[in-house]
């Protein structure tokens, strides 16, 4: 399903999805961040600072409450995701390449009720990147494109006053007719215009990973290349790449306790990182990762060789937020292509 | 669990065994379900038990999977939750899920010699398939059960590993001569080569701290063990045992998914971050 939507009506959209709770990219101080959508939402953004995956992964999420008085067994009270339908609109086409890869990683082996609980009720309108958003992104070389539909619902394309939209799946058409004559009939001068926008959106030049390919087995001939502590000596530590990254998953599970007497609390998963230290530290003080630089590559690595054993696919989108907000500048594209080049 | 993977069970704790002393005491836990509750598990395969305000770790199994009353745990104290597992009494409720993980072949064993190399808490995950073995006395051919402690006071299963005279050879030994100790004295590994066990139809199961392993198998490929007859265990820090959360993760494995029980023939292809 292809259509028009004059951007006057983007709102008037939004406000005719009945049951949705819909969100856009908003500028707050100085950042741009999803929120929900307000009576004027204009999809005029830069790449959010944050990617969407926390509308289905939160960094922050209660399995179940315990409470226990002392000498009894322990009361567990679980907690589930609130029920509701919520749709993103503005998701970049890198990100919405993650989304299928979150998915792999979250139904493989065992489903995961809570991810699956909020995926099922979520839904991307995405919208096409005419130019790189910034000169970090390299989605080109890592198998997506800036029109890439991979992930969203609806694929949005500017056209100046109009946007072009294509429903890409069931809940995508769905959204797209929820809003009736609000939409107009594409046309062939509007298909032609279309096809333009995405063809010179491609051929812009992006920087890139030299041969993504060949990155897999160049990463496992190069798993012993001293590169990796020199390319990780400036690393601080901060896990940055990882929790802004739009598919790492990696994930902590603690108590947290509010009460003593009965003794309350509540087990929560929050968002971890491969890049602290004591990520893998054994409780016996041996650590399998305990340099800079294996922690470095198990990062590289997880995105481009064992996400692609495992699954046929490079987990990296290109975004380039690990770039762009490293305090130190440790560029994933460099260290893929040195690696690799150094073999 | 039914859709809500991370709630455990609850189960109580009916017995409570003192195995080792010490800084680095172990104690057997034997759980009970409560609330009519239960998994069947194989050999080898762990379950993630907590204590609520404390969290949560991943402990194998220490018994048979033919058990069906219980599942004991061997826990060696060491962190914050097997720290405040060595202060739990008798009828104290914890939680527990799983299982998890894969199970070593003990079915495609029938007919072979077995050989198990344990050291420290490293007996507790082969002890599931040594009492499977002695279970099943007639499956098998030769059963060979070498096990070492720091001192005679670290030896683990004690009274079981005397009971298993008979049916099993067992060799223990302790790094340093102490008196009243009158068998081999000097890591597991020496014990090994002392006694030489033959490579022929046999399978070697050895789990116990790494640089043991380590030597473990050098000293079996020297006595003729093909790197498919070696089979031992790993373990990394985890949290999720559903292959998720990326702690345990070496190489494009998630331990505790297609781990802890590894071949040797596959485990020397993966990075060695464990």
């Amino acid at each position: 399903m292809e259509a028009i939507l004059d951007k006057k009506n983007l709102n008037d959209w939004i406000a005719a999805l009945d049951g949705w709770d819909a969100y856009a990219p908003a500028l707050e101080d100085g950042v741009w961040s999803y929120r929900p959508a307000s009576a004027n939402a204009a999809l005029a953004h830069p790449n959010t600072v944050q990617p969407p995956k926390g509308f289905a992964f939160p960094q922050r999420e209660i399995f179940f409450r315990f409470e226990q008085i002392k000498g009894e067994a322990p009361r567990l009270t679980p907690v589930q995701p609130e029920p509701g339908r919520r749709v993103v609109f503005g998701v970049r086409p890198c990100d919405g390449r993650a989304v299928p890869r979150m998915d792999r990683v979250f139904a493989d082996h065992v489903d995961d009720g809570y991810y699956r609980a909020r995926r099922k009720d979520l839904a991307y309108v995405g919208l096409a990147c005419h130019k790189p958003q910034s000169r970090h992104c390299f989605c080109k070389s890592v198998g997506g494109s800036p029109v890439s539909t991979e992930g969203l619902d609806v694929l949005l394309t500017d056209l100046g006053e109009r946007y072009f939209a294509l429903a890409v799946t069931d809940v995508g058409k769905a959204l797209m007719q929820a809003g009736g004559a609000l939409f107009a009939k594409a046309g062939a001068s509007e298909r032609k215009a279309v096809e333009q926008a995405h063809a010179a959106a491609v051929a812009q030049p992006q920087r890139g990973v030299a041969d993504a390919a060949a990155a897999p087995a160049a990463l496992k001939a190069g798993f012993d290349s001293p590169l990796w502590e020199e390319l990780a000596q400036g690393c601080i530590g901060c896990g940055i790449c990882t929790f802004l990254c739009p598919t790492c998953h990696c994930f902590d599970i603690n108590d947290e306790v509010t009460g003593a007497a009965p003794l309350k609390g509540q087990r929560v998963r929050t968002w971890d990182t491969c890049q602290f230290p004591d990520f893998t530290m054994h409780s016996s003080g041996h650590n399998p990762r305990d340099t800079l630089g294996s922690r470095l590559r198990q990062r590289v690595s997880h995105k481009f060789r064992y996400f692609h054993e495992n699954f046929g696919m490079l987990q990296c989108t290109g975004c380039g937020r690990c770039v762009s907000q490293c305090p130190v500048g440790i560029d994933i594209v460099q260290v893929v292509n040195r690696v690799a080049g150094s073999i | 669990m039914g859709d809500n993977i991370y709630l455990p069970q609850l189960a109580r704790i009916a017995h409570i065994k003192e195995e080792v002393g010490g800084e680095r005491a172990i104690k057997t836990f034997r759980l009970e379900f409560e609330n009519g509750g239960g998994f069947e598990h194989a050999c080898g395969q762990c379950a993630m038990l907590s204590i609520f305000g404390r969290g949560e770790s991943m402990i194998s199994i220490a018994s048979a999977p033919h058990i069906k009353d219980y599942k004991q745990f061997s826990i060696m104290r060491v962190g914050r939750v097997t720290a405040a597992f060595h202060e739990l009494a008798v009828g104290d409720v914890v939680g527990i899920r799983g299982p998890y993980g894969n199970s070593f072949p003990v079915d495609a064993w029938r007919g072979k010699n077995l050989v198990f190399i344990g050291g420290g808490c490293g007996l507790a995950p082969i002890w599931p398939v040594i009492q499977t073995a002695v279970a099943q006395r007639g499956n098998f051919g030769e059963i060979t059960v070498f096990y070492g402690g720091r001192s005679p006071r670290d030896i683990m299963y004690q009274a079981e590993l005397e009971k298993l005279r008979g049916a099993v050879d067992v060799h223990l030994s302790v790094d340093k001569q102490e008196e009243g100790w009158n068998a081999f004295c000097g890591f597991v590994p020496a014990n090994l080569m002392d006694k030489e066990p033959s490579p022929d139809n046999a399978i070697a199961i050895t789990c116990g701290p790494p640089i043991m392993i380590k030597y473990v198998i050098e000293n079996l490929r020297q006595l003729g063990f093909k790197d498919n007859q070696i089979y031992t265990t790993i373990e990394n820090k985890m949290k999720c045992g559903v292959g998720k959360c990326g702690r345990c993760n070496v190489g494009k494995d998630y331990v505790c998914v297609k781990g802890p029980v590894y071949c040797w023939d596959d485990l020397k292809g993966l990075p060695a971050e464990y």
